[in-house]
Protein backbone atom coordinates (compact mmCIF):
# COMPACT_ATOMS: atom_id res chain seq x y z
CA UNK A 1 0.00 0.00 0.00
CA UNK A 2 1.28 3.35 -0.58
CA UNK A 3 1.55 6.32 2.40
CA UNK A 4 -1.64 7.95 0.76
CA UNK A 5 -4.09 6.65 4.03
CA UNK A 6 -1.05 7.44 6.21
CA UNK A 7 -0.88 11.11 5.12
CA UNK A 8 -4.63 10.89 5.62
CA UNK A 9 -4.16 9.68 9.07
CA UNK A 10 -1.79 11.67 10.08
CA UNK A 11 -3.96 14.68 9.34
CA UNK A 12 -6.73 13.71 11.11
CA UNK A 13 -5.76 14.97 14.21
CA UNK A 14 -4.40 18.16 13.13
CA UNK A 15 -3.46 20.37 10.32
CA UNK A 16 -0.15 20.15 9.45
CA UNK A 17 2.74 21.07 7.04
CA UNK A 18 4.02 18.63 4.27
CA UNK A 19 7.65 18.80 5.32
CA UNK A 20 6.22 17.58 9.48
CA UNK A 21 3.85 15.53 7.65
CA UNK A 22 7.09 13.36 6.27
CA UNK A 23 9.25 13.51 9.43
CA UNK A 24 6.20 12.10 11.48
CA UNK A 25 5.93 9.39 8.98
CA UNK A 26 8.83 8.06 9.52
CA UNK A 27 9.35 9.00 13.34
CA UNK A 28 6.07 6.96 14.06
CA UNK A 29 5.86 3.95 11.73
CA UNK A 30 9.11 3.40 11.50
CA UNK A 31 12.46 3.83 8.63
CA UNK A 32 10.07 1.49 6.14
CA UNK A 33 7.73 4.28 6.03
CA UNK A 34 10.18 6.86 4.74
CA UNK A 35 9.09 8.82 1.87
CA UNK A 36 11.36 11.56 -0.14
CA UNK A 37 9.93 15.21 -0.93
CA UNK A 38 9.17 14.12 -4.57
CA UNK A 39 7.20 11.34 -3.22
CA UNK A 40 4.80 13.45 -0.44
CA UNK A 41 4.36 16.37 -3.09
CA UNK A 42 2.71 13.83 -5.12
CA UNK A 43 0.88 12.33 -2.49
CA UNK A 44 -0.27 15.83 -1.51
CA UNK A 45 -1.13 17.29 -4.89
CA UNK A 46 -3.42 14.07 -5.74
CA UNK A 47 -5.06 13.97 -2.51
CA UNK A 48 -5.59 17.87 -3.01
CA UNK A 49 -6.93 17.35 -6.17
CA UNK A 50 -9.41 14.31 -4.97
CA UNK A 51 -10.53 17.06 -2.64
CA UNK A 52 -9.30 14.76 0.85
CA UNK A 53 -7.59 16.82 2.16
CA UNK A 54 -7.67 21.24 1.66
CA UNK A 55 -5.41 24.26 2.16
CA UNK A 56 -5.90 25.68 5.48
CA UNK A 57 -3.23 28.53 6.21
CA UNK A 58 0.19 29.33 5.87
CA UNK A 59 2.54 31.26 3.59
CA UNK A 60 0.74 32.18 0.10
CA UNK A 61 2.29 31.27 -2.96
CA UNK A 62 2.59 28.08 -5.31
CA UNK A 63 5.14 25.95 -3.21
CA UNK A 64 3.23 23.44 -0.88
CA UNK A 65 5.72 23.41 1.57
CA UNK A 66 4.94 26.37 2.62
CA UNK A 67 1.33 25.71 2.79
CA UNK A 68 -0.57 24.30 5.73
CA UNK A 69 -2.98 21.67 5.01
CA UNK A 70 -5.73 19.65 6.84
CA UNK A 71 -8.22 16.86 6.13
CA UNK A 72 -12.01 17.31 4.78
CA UNK A 73 -15.38 15.34 5.27
CA UNK A 74 -14.57 13.42 2.18
CA UNK A 75 -11.25 12.88 3.60
CA UNK A 76 -12.35 11.88 7.03
CA UNK A 77 -15.11 9.21 4.97
CA UNK A 78 -12.15 8.01 2.86
CA UNK A 79 -9.89 7.32 5.97
CA UNK A 80 -12.97 5.59 7.82
CA UNK A 81 -13.75 3.34 4.82
CA UNK A 82 -9.87 2.31 4.26
CA UNK A 83 -9.79 1.22 7.69
CA UNK A 84 -12.81 -0.81 8.43
CA UNK A 85 -11.88 -2.62 4.90
CA UNK A 86 -9.35 -5.31 5.68
CA UNK A 87 -6.79 -5.55 3.30
CA UNK A 88 -8.06 -6.70 -0.04
CA UNK A 89 -5.26 -8.38 -1.56
CA UNK A 90 -4.26 -10.55 1.33
CA UNK A 91 -0.63 -11.27 2.55
CA UNK A 92 1.27 -10.23 -0.93
CA UNK A 93 4.07 -12.20 -0.87
CA UNK A 94 7.39 -9.98 -1.36
CA UNK A 95 9.16 -10.86 -4.65
CA UNK A 96 13.18 -11.16 -3.67
CA UNK A 97 15.01 -10.06 -6.85
CA UNK A 98 18.04 -12.46 -5.25
CA UNK A 99 16.05 -15.32 -6.05
CA UNK A 100 15.09 -14.85 -9.26
CA UNK A 101 18.96 -14.35 -10.25
CA UNK A 102 19.96 -16.98 -8.59
CA UNK A 103 17.59 -19.50 -10.39
CA UNK A 104 17.89 -17.85 -13.72
CA UNK A 105 21.65 -17.80 -13.01
CA UNK A 106 22.03 -21.54 -15.13
CA UNK A 107 25.20 -23.72 -14.35
CA UNK A 108 28.20 -21.76 -14.96
CA UNK A 109 27.09 -18.81 -13.29
CA UNK A 110 25.76 -20.85 -10.07
CA UNK A 111 29.60 -19.81 -8.63
CA UNK A 112 28.60 -16.40 -8.96
CA UNK A 113 25.05 -16.31 -7.57
CA UNK A 114 26.79 -17.88 -4.32
CA UNK A 115 28.55 -14.69 -3.96
CA UNK A 116 25.41 -12.41 -4.39
CA UNK A 117 23.58 -14.76 -1.55
CA UNK A 118 26.88 -14.01 0.59
CA UNK A 119 26.79 -9.86 -0.15
CA UNK A 120 22.92 -10.06 0.12
CA UNK A 121 23.50 -11.55 3.56
CA UNK A 122 25.92 -8.83 4.40
CA UNK A 123 23.65 -6.30 3.57
CA UNK A 124 20.99 -8.09 5.62
CA UNK A 125 23.05 -8.46 8.85
CA UNK A 126 23.80 -4.17 8.75
CA UNK A 127 20.62 -3.29 8.45
CA UNK A 128 19.24 -5.91 11.20
CA UNK A 129 21.83 -4.02 13.42
CA UNK A 130 20.73 -0.66 12.35
CA UNK A 131 16.78 -1.70 13.17
CA UNK A 132 17.70 -3.01 16.33
CA UNK A 133 20.12 0.19 17.51
CA UNK A 134 16.88 1.88 15.97
CA UNK A 135 14.67 0.06 18.49
CA UNK A 136 17.49 0.42 21.36
CA UNK A 137 16.93 4.41 20.94
CA UNK A 138 12.94 3.93 22.17
CA UNK A 139 13.36 4.82 25.90
CA UNK A 140 10.60 3.78 28.19
CA UNK A 141 10.01 7.02 30.72
CA UNK A 142 7.58 7.59 33.20
CA UNK A 143 4.75 8.51 31.03
CA UNK A 144 3.54 6.03 28.28
CA UNK A 145 3.55 7.50 24.88
CA UNK A 146 1.07 5.57 22.73
CA UNK A 147 3.34 6.45 19.67
CA UNK A 148 6.82 5.04 21.01
CA UNK A 149 4.96 1.47 21.32
CA UNK A 150 3.44 1.59 18.00
CA UNK A 151 7.14 2.63 16.33
CA UNK A 152 9.03 -0.06 18.20
CA UNK A 153 6.03 -2.95 16.68
CA UNK A 154 7.12 -1.39 13.45
CA UNK A 155 10.49 -1.76 13.90
CA UNK A 156 9.98 -5.19 15.24
CA UNK A 157 8.19 -6.27 11.92
CA UNK A 158 11.30 -5.08 10.02
CA UNK A 159 13.40 -6.94 12.53
CA UNK A 160 11.69 -10.64 12.01
CA UNK A 161 11.43 -9.97 8.12
CA UNK A 162 15.18 -9.04 8.04
CA UNK A 163 15.85 -12.03 10.58
CA UNK A 164 13.87 -14.39 8.14
CA UNK A 165 15.78 -12.96 5.12
CA UNK A 166 19.11 -14.07 7.24
CA UNK A 167 18.00 -17.18 7.81
CA UNK A 168 16.50 -17.93 3.88
CA UNK A 169 20.37 -16.55 2.87
CA UNK A 170 21.44 -19.83 4.85
CA UNK A 171 19.11 -22.11 3.40
CA UNK A 172 20.27 -20.78 0.11
CA UNK A 173 23.35 -20.84 0.47
CA UNK A 174 22.95 -24.58 1.50
CA UNK A 175 20.89 -25.40 -1.23
CA UNK A 176 22.84 -23.72 -4.28
CA UNK A 177 25.96 -25.45 -2.80
CA UNK A 178 24.75 -28.77 -2.94
CA UNK A 179 23.43 -28.40 -6.35
CA UNK A 180 26.66 -27.10 -7.22
CA UNK A 181 27.72 -30.54 -6.84
CA UNK A 182 25.20 -32.66 -8.39
CA UNK A 183 24.69 -33.60 -12.25
CA UNK A 184 21.39 -31.22 -12.11
CA UNK A 185 18.85 -30.94 -15.23
CA UNK A 186 18.89 -27.51 -15.90
CA UNK A 187 16.80 -25.56 -18.33
CA UNK A 188 18.91 -25.55 -21.60
CA UNK A 189 20.29 -22.48 -22.52
CA UNK A 190 22.30 -21.13 -24.96
CA UNK A 191 25.80 -21.00 -23.96
CA UNK A 192 27.57 -17.94 -24.74
CA UNK A 193 28.23 -19.14 -28.37
CA UNK A 194 24.46 -18.58 -29.25
CA UNK A 195 24.58 -18.49 -32.74
CA UNK A 196 27.71 -19.69 -33.48
CA UNK A 197 26.79 -22.84 -32.50
CA UNK A 198 24.69 -23.58 -35.80
CA UNK A 199 27.74 -22.62 -37.36
CA UNK A 200 30.37 -25.05 -35.38
CA UNK A 201 28.07 -27.40 -36.40
CA UNK A 202 28.39 -27.13 -39.40
CA UNK A 203 31.93 -26.97 -39.63
CA UNK A 204 32.22 -29.90 -37.19
CA UNK A 205 30.06 -32.25 -39.52
CA UNK A 206 32.59 -31.39 -42.40
CA UNK A 207 35.62 -31.65 -40.51
CA UNK A 208 34.64 -34.82 -38.75
CA UNK A 209 33.60 -35.95 -42.75
CA UNK A 210 37.17 -35.64 -43.72
CA UNK A 211 38.86 -36.95 -40.54
CA UNK A 212 36.44 -40.51 -41.36
CA UNK A 213 37.83 -40.39 -44.87
CA UNK A 214 41.56 -40.04 -43.18
CA UNK A 215 42.18 -38.01 -46.13
CA UNK A 216 45.08 -36.95 -43.71
CA UNK A 217 46.29 -33.69 -45.06
CA UNK A 218 48.90 -33.89 -42.21
CA UNK A 219 50.93 -30.60 -42.52
CA UNK A 220 54.27 -31.22 -43.81
CA UNK A 221 56.96 -31.29 -41.22
CA UNK A 222 59.10 -29.12 -41.56
CA UNK A 223 62.85 -28.68 -40.64
CA UNK A 224 62.18 -29.03 -37.16
CA UNK A 225 60.81 -32.78 -37.57
CA UNK A 226 63.51 -34.60 -36.26
CA UNK A 227 62.20 -37.95 -36.88
CA UNK A 228 60.07 -37.81 -40.15
CA UNK A 229 61.52 -40.41 -41.29
CA UNK A 230 61.39 -42.95 -38.85
CA UNK B 1 22.11 -51.69 -40.05
CA UNK B 2 25.67 -50.94 -40.29
CA UNK B 3 27.20 -49.04 -37.55
CA UNK B 4 27.57 -45.75 -39.33
CA UNK B 5 23.80 -45.81 -39.86
CA UNK B 6 23.10 -46.02 -35.74
CA UNK B 7 23.17 -43.25 -33.49
CA UNK B 8 25.76 -42.55 -30.60
CA UNK B 9 22.71 -42.92 -28.15
CA UNK B 10 21.00 -45.85 -29.51
CA UNK B 11 20.53 -48.62 -27.46
CA UNK B 12 20.95 -50.93 -30.69
CA UNK B 13 24.74 -49.88 -30.67
CA UNK B 14 25.67 -53.35 -29.15
CA UNK B 15 28.88 -54.38 -28.86
CA UNK B 16 28.67 -56.64 -31.97
CA UNK B 17 27.57 -53.98 -34.11
CA UNK B 18 31.56 -53.13 -33.98
CA UNK B 19 32.95 -56.55 -35.02
CA UNK B 20 33.81 -55.61 -38.53
CA UNK B 21 35.16 -51.94 -38.02
CA UNK B 22 39.14 -51.73 -37.97
CA UNK B 23 40.90 -52.98 -34.30
CA UNK B 24 42.03 -49.53 -33.53
CA UNK B 25 43.96 -50.68 -29.97
CA UNK B 26 44.18 -54.51 -28.69
CA UNK B 27 45.59 -54.52 -25.39
CA UNK B 28 45.85 -58.04 -24.12
CA UNK B 29 46.62 -59.44 -20.50
CA UNK B 30 48.01 -55.83 -19.31
CA UNK B 31 49.67 -55.91 -15.86
CA UNK B 32 50.98 -52.30 -14.12
CA UNK B 33 52.28 -52.07 -10.38
CA UNK B 34 53.56 -49.15 -9.23
CA UNK B 35 56.69 -49.89 -6.28
CA UNK B 36 55.60 -48.57 -3.48
CA UNK B 37 57.23 -48.51 0.31
CA UNK B 38 56.29 -51.57 2.02
CA UNK B 39 53.36 -52.72 -0.31
CA UNK B 40 53.04 -52.34 -3.97
CA UNK B 41 50.41 -50.68 -5.56
CA UNK B 42 48.55 -52.80 -8.35
CA UNK B 43 47.21 -50.50 -10.92
CA UNK B 44 46.58 -52.88 -13.51
CA UNK B 45 45.55 -56.41 -13.03
CA UNK B 46 45.54 -58.77 -16.61
CA UNK B 47 43.39 -56.18 -18.46
CA UNK B 48 42.49 -57.05 -21.69
CA UNK B 49 40.07 -54.89 -23.93
CA UNK B 50 39.69 -54.48 -27.74
CA UNK B 51 38.73 -50.84 -28.75
CA UNK B 52 37.38 -50.37 -32.74
CA UNK B 53 37.39 -47.60 -34.98
CA UNK B 54 34.29 -45.59 -34.50
CA UNK B 55 33.45 -46.66 -30.86
CA UNK B 56 33.43 -45.12 -27.76
CA UNK B 57 34.22 -47.27 -24.93
CA UNK B 58 33.63 -45.87 -21.60
CA UNK B 59 35.39 -46.98 -18.25
CA UNK B 60 34.20 -45.70 -14.53
CA UNK B 61 34.78 -46.96 -11.34
CA UNK B 62 36.47 -44.86 -8.10
CA UNK B 63 39.93 -43.62 -7.60
CA UNK B 64 42.56 -45.73 -6.63
CA UNK B 65 41.00 -48.68 -9.13
CA UNK B 66 43.49 -48.00 -12.16
CA UNK B 67 41.36 -45.78 -14.81
CA UNK B 68 44.12 -43.22 -15.66
CA UNK B 69 46.79 -45.71 -15.89
CA UNK B 70 44.47 -47.94 -18.32
CA UNK B 71 44.44 -44.66 -20.34
CA UNK B 72 47.89 -43.85 -20.03
CA UNK B 73 48.92 -47.23 -21.26
CA UNK B 74 46.20 -47.06 -24.22
CA UNK B 75 47.95 -43.68 -25.13
CA UNK B 76 51.31 -44.96 -25.02
CA UNK B 77 52.46 -42.42 -22.04
CA UNK B 78 53.32 -45.66 -19.76
CA UNK B 79 54.68 -48.93 -20.85
CA UNK B 80 53.10 -51.99 -18.61
CA UNK B 81 55.40 -54.54 -16.79
CA UNK B 82 53.74 -57.17 -18.51
CA UNK B 83 51.41 -58.17 -21.53
CA UNK B 84 50.57 -56.87 -25.00
CA UNK B 85 49.67 -52.72 -25.94
CA UNK B 86 48.85 -53.30 -29.81
CA UNK B 87 48.08 -50.11 -31.74
CA UNK B 88 46.39 -51.19 -35.24
CA UNK B 89 48.87 -54.24 -34.94
CA UNK B 90 51.69 -52.82 -33.55
CA UNK B 91 53.19 -53.23 -30.87
CA UNK B 92 53.65 -50.32 -28.41
CA UNK B 93 55.54 -51.78 -25.27
CA UNK B 94 58.23 -52.98 -27.66
CA UNK B 95 58.43 -49.48 -29.46
CA UNK B 96 61.88 -47.44 -28.89
CA UNK B 97 61.69 -44.45 -27.37
CA UNK B 98 61.55 -42.15 -30.08
CA UNK B 99 58.97 -44.19 -31.85
CA UNK B 100 57.08 -43.98 -28.64
CA UNK B 101 57.00 -40.05 -29.07
CA UNK B 102 56.37 -39.99 -32.51
CA UNK B 103 53.02 -41.92 -32.19
CA UNK B 104 52.23 -40.01 -29.08
CA UNK B 105 52.66 -37.19 -31.20
CA UNK B 106 50.59 -38.07 -34.27
CA UNK B 107 48.07 -40.93 -32.69
CA UNK B 108 46.93 -40.08 -29.92
CA UNK B 109 44.88 -37.50 -28.76
CA UNK B 110 44.61 -36.83 -24.54
CA UNK B 111 42.31 -34.98 -22.82
CA UNK B 112 42.77 -34.40 -19.15
CA UNK B 113 40.82 -33.19 -16.24
CA UNK B 114 41.62 -29.66 -14.70
CA UNK B 115 43.46 -26.50 -16.38
CA UNK B 116 45.56 -29.06 -18.54
CA UNK B 117 47.01 -25.48 -19.54
CA UNK B 118 50.92 -24.02 -20.35
CA UNK B 119 50.31 -21.06 -18.49
CA UNK B 120 51.12 -17.49 -20.65
CA UNK B 121 49.88 -19.00 -24.07
CA UNK B 122 46.38 -17.61 -25.51
CA UNK B 123 43.70 -20.36 -26.37
CA UNK B 124 44.82 -20.43 -30.28
CA UNK B 125 48.58 -21.08 -28.75
CA UNK B 126 47.16 -23.75 -26.45
CA UNK B 127 45.22 -25.59 -29.73
CA UNK B 128 48.42 -24.95 -32.44
CA UNK B 129 51.09 -26.52 -30.10
CA UNK B 130 51.07 -30.32 -30.88
CA UNK B 131 51.24 -29.23 -34.25
CA UNK B 132 54.16 -26.86 -34.05
CA UNK B 133 55.82 -29.48 -31.76
CA UNK B 134 55.30 -31.98 -34.36
CA UNK B 135 57.26 -29.44 -36.63
CA UNK B 136 54.15 -27.93 -38.31
CA UNK B 137 54.44 -24.81 -40.12
CA UNK B 138 52.90 -21.75 -37.93
CA UNK B 139 50.38 -21.02 -40.45
CA UNK B 140 49.19 -24.38 -41.32
CA UNK B 141 49.24 -24.95 -37.63
CA UNK B 142 46.70 -22.26 -36.54
CA UNK B 143 44.47 -22.40 -39.64
CA UNK B 144 44.06 -26.06 -38.26
CA UNK B 145 43.51 -24.96 -34.75
CA UNK B 146 41.12 -22.37 -35.78
CA UNK B 147 38.91 -25.16 -37.84
CA UNK B 148 38.81 -27.63 -34.82
CA UNK B 149 38.06 -24.78 -32.40
CA UNK B 150 35.32 -24.04 -34.16
CA UNK B 151 34.13 -27.74 -34.92
CA UNK B 152 34.29 -27.88 -30.80
CA UNK B 153 32.02 -25.35 -30.56
CA UNK B 154 34.97 -23.63 -28.87
CA UNK B 155 35.00 -20.42 -31.85
CA UNK B 156 34.48 -18.07 -29.23
CA UNK B 157 37.25 -18.65 -26.88
CA UNK B 158 40.19 -17.39 -29.16
CA UNK B 159 39.77 -13.93 -27.95
CA UNK B 160 39.16 -14.96 -24.42
CA UNK B 161 42.00 -15.44 -21.81
CA UNK B 162 42.48 -19.07 -20.58
CA UNK B 163 41.81 -18.45 -16.95
CA UNK B 164 38.54 -16.39 -18.08
CA UNK B 165 37.06 -19.95 -19.59
CA UNK B 166 34.47 -22.29 -17.86
CA UNK B 167 34.86 -25.42 -17.19
CA UNK B 168 32.85 -26.51 -20.25
CA UNK B 169 34.81 -23.96 -23.09
CA UNK B 170 38.30 -25.12 -21.32
CA UNK B 171 37.26 -28.82 -22.05
CA UNK B 172 36.31 -28.05 -25.52
CA UNK B 173 39.30 -26.29 -26.13
CA UNK B 174 41.24 -29.32 -24.84
CA UNK B 175 39.52 -31.48 -26.78
CA UNK B 176 40.59 -29.57 -29.83
CA UNK B 177 43.97 -29.81 -28.88
CA UNK B 178 43.53 -32.87 -28.46
CA UNK B 179 42.22 -33.49 -32.13
CA UNK B 180 44.41 -31.02 -34.07
CA UNK B 181 47.15 -34.15 -35.08
CA UNK B 182 43.99 -35.67 -36.34
CA UNK B 183 44.71 -38.83 -34.07
CA UNK B 184 42.95 -41.80 -34.83
CA UNK B 185 42.81 -43.12 -30.70
CA UNK B 186 41.50 -39.90 -28.11
CA UNK B 187 41.83 -40.53 -24.71
CA UNK B 188 40.17 -38.86 -22.08
CA UNK B 189 40.31 -38.75 -18.46
CA UNK B 190 37.63 -37.12 -16.12
CA UNK B 191 37.15 -34.67 -19.09
CA UNK B 192 33.45 -34.24 -18.13
CA UNK B 193 34.12 -34.68 -14.12
CA UNK B 194 33.93 -31.21 -13.09
CA UNK B 195 30.98 -30.35 -15.20
CA UNK B 196 27.41 -29.30 -14.76
CA UNK B 197 24.44 -32.13 -16.19
CA UNK B 198 23.70 -30.18 -19.41
CA UNK B 199 27.67 -29.06 -19.85
CA UNK B 200 28.21 -32.83 -19.62
CA UNK B 201 25.96 -33.85 -22.28
CA UNK B 202 27.20 -31.38 -24.65
CA UNK B 203 30.62 -32.46 -23.98
CA UNK B 204 30.02 -36.30 -24.15
CA UNK B 205 27.28 -35.58 -27.70
CA UNK B 206 30.84 -34.03 -28.78
CA UNK B 207 32.96 -36.79 -28.08
CA UNK B 208 30.46 -39.19 -29.27
CA UNK B 209 29.98 -37.42 -32.19
CA UNK B 210 33.75 -37.71 -32.78
CA UNK B 211 33.50 -41.54 -32.72
CA UNK B 212 30.21 -41.95 -34.63
CA UNK B 213 31.02 -39.58 -37.62
CA UNK B 214 34.86 -39.15 -37.12
CA UNK B 215 35.36 -42.43 -36.68
CA UNK B 216 37.87 -41.89 -33.86
CA UNK B 217 38.02 -44.40 -31.18
CA UNK B 218 37.69 -42.64 -27.70
CA UNK B 219 38.32 -44.35 -24.04
CA UNK B 220 37.01 -42.31 -21.68
CA UNK B 221 37.22 -42.58 -18.04
CA UNK B 222 35.05 -41.08 -15.14
CA UNK B 223 34.71 -42.25 -11.55
CA UNK B 224 30.62 -41.65 -12.20
CA UNK B 225 28.73 -44.36 -14.17
CA UNK B 226 26.20 -41.34 -15.43
CA UNK B 227 28.96 -39.32 -17.17
CA UNK B 228 29.34 -42.19 -19.67
CA UNK B 229 26.32 -40.58 -22.31
CA UNK B 230 26.12 -42.49 -25.44
CA UNK B 231 29.41 -44.97 -24.39
CA UNK B 232 29.30 -48.66 -25.35
CA UNK B 233 30.55 -50.75 -23.70
CA UNK B 234 30.50 -49.33 -20.42
CA UNK B 235 33.03 -50.95 -18.64
CA UNK B 236 33.27 -51.23 -14.42
CA UNK B 237 36.65 -51.15 -13.48
CA UNK B 238 37.70 -51.89 -9.93
CA UNK B 239 41.11 -52.79 -7.96
CA UNK B 240 43.08 -52.42 -11.53
CA UNK B 241 40.50 -55.43 -13.26
CA UNK B 242 37.32 -54.83 -15.33
CA UNK B 243 34.76 -56.23 -13.27
CA UNK B 244 32.60 -56.74 -16.31
CA UNK B 245 30.71 -55.62 -19.40
CA UNK B 246 28.18 -53.82 -17.47
CA UNK B 247 26.79 -51.73 -19.99
CA UNK B 248 23.23 -52.41 -19.33
CA UNK B 249 23.52 -51.28 -16.01
CA UNK B 250 25.30 -48.61 -16.83
CA UNK B 251 22.89 -47.26 -19.36
CA UNK B 252 20.41 -47.50 -16.95
CA UNK B 253 21.82 -45.51 -14.98
CA UNK B 254 22.57 -43.64 -17.41
CA UNK B 255 19.60 -43.05 -19.07
CA UNK B 256 17.89 -43.45 -15.92
CA UNK B 257 16.11 -46.51 -16.92
CA UNK B 258 14.63 -49.06 -14.61
CA UNK B 259 17.65 -51.55 -13.95
CA UNK B 260 16.07 -55.06 -14.80
CA UNK B 261 17.21 -58.58 -15.25
CA UNK B 262 15.66 -59.24 -18.64
CA UNK B 263 17.14 -55.91 -20.67
CA UNK B 264 20.95 -57.14 -19.28
CA UNK B 265 20.00 -60.24 -20.91
CA UNK B 266 18.80 -58.79 -23.74
CA UNK B 267 21.12 -56.75 -24.41
CA UNK B 268 23.67 -59.30 -24.12
CA UNK B 269 22.07 -61.64 -26.61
Amino acid sequence: MSATHAVLGLLLNKPTYPYELGNQLERRLGPSWAVNTGQLSQIIKRLEKEGLIERVGGATGARDDRRIFAITEAGIQEFERWFSTSAPRGARLPRRPLLVKVSLAGPQRLTEALQQIDSYEDECTTELARLTSEQAKIVDGPIVRADDEFLRLALAENIIEKEGQLEWTKLARERVSWLLEQNAIWPSTRGRAGAANDEARGAREELFRDMAAERHERPKPGKRGRDSAA
Amino acid sequence: MPPDRVGPNDPRRSRGLWDDAEVILRLENVSKRYARKGDDKIALNGISLELRRGQMMGVYGSTGSGKTTLLHVAGGLETPDRGTVAYKGERLDQMSGAQLRRHRRREIGCVWAGKPWIAGLSVLEQVQLPLLLDGCDHRVAQRAARKFLLACEAGHCIDVDPEDLSDGERQRVAIARALVTEPRLLVADGAVSNLSGVEQEAIMALLGSLAHDAKVAVLIADPSARAMIGANPILYMRDGKLAGTDTATAQAKVYHLPTAGSRRSAADA
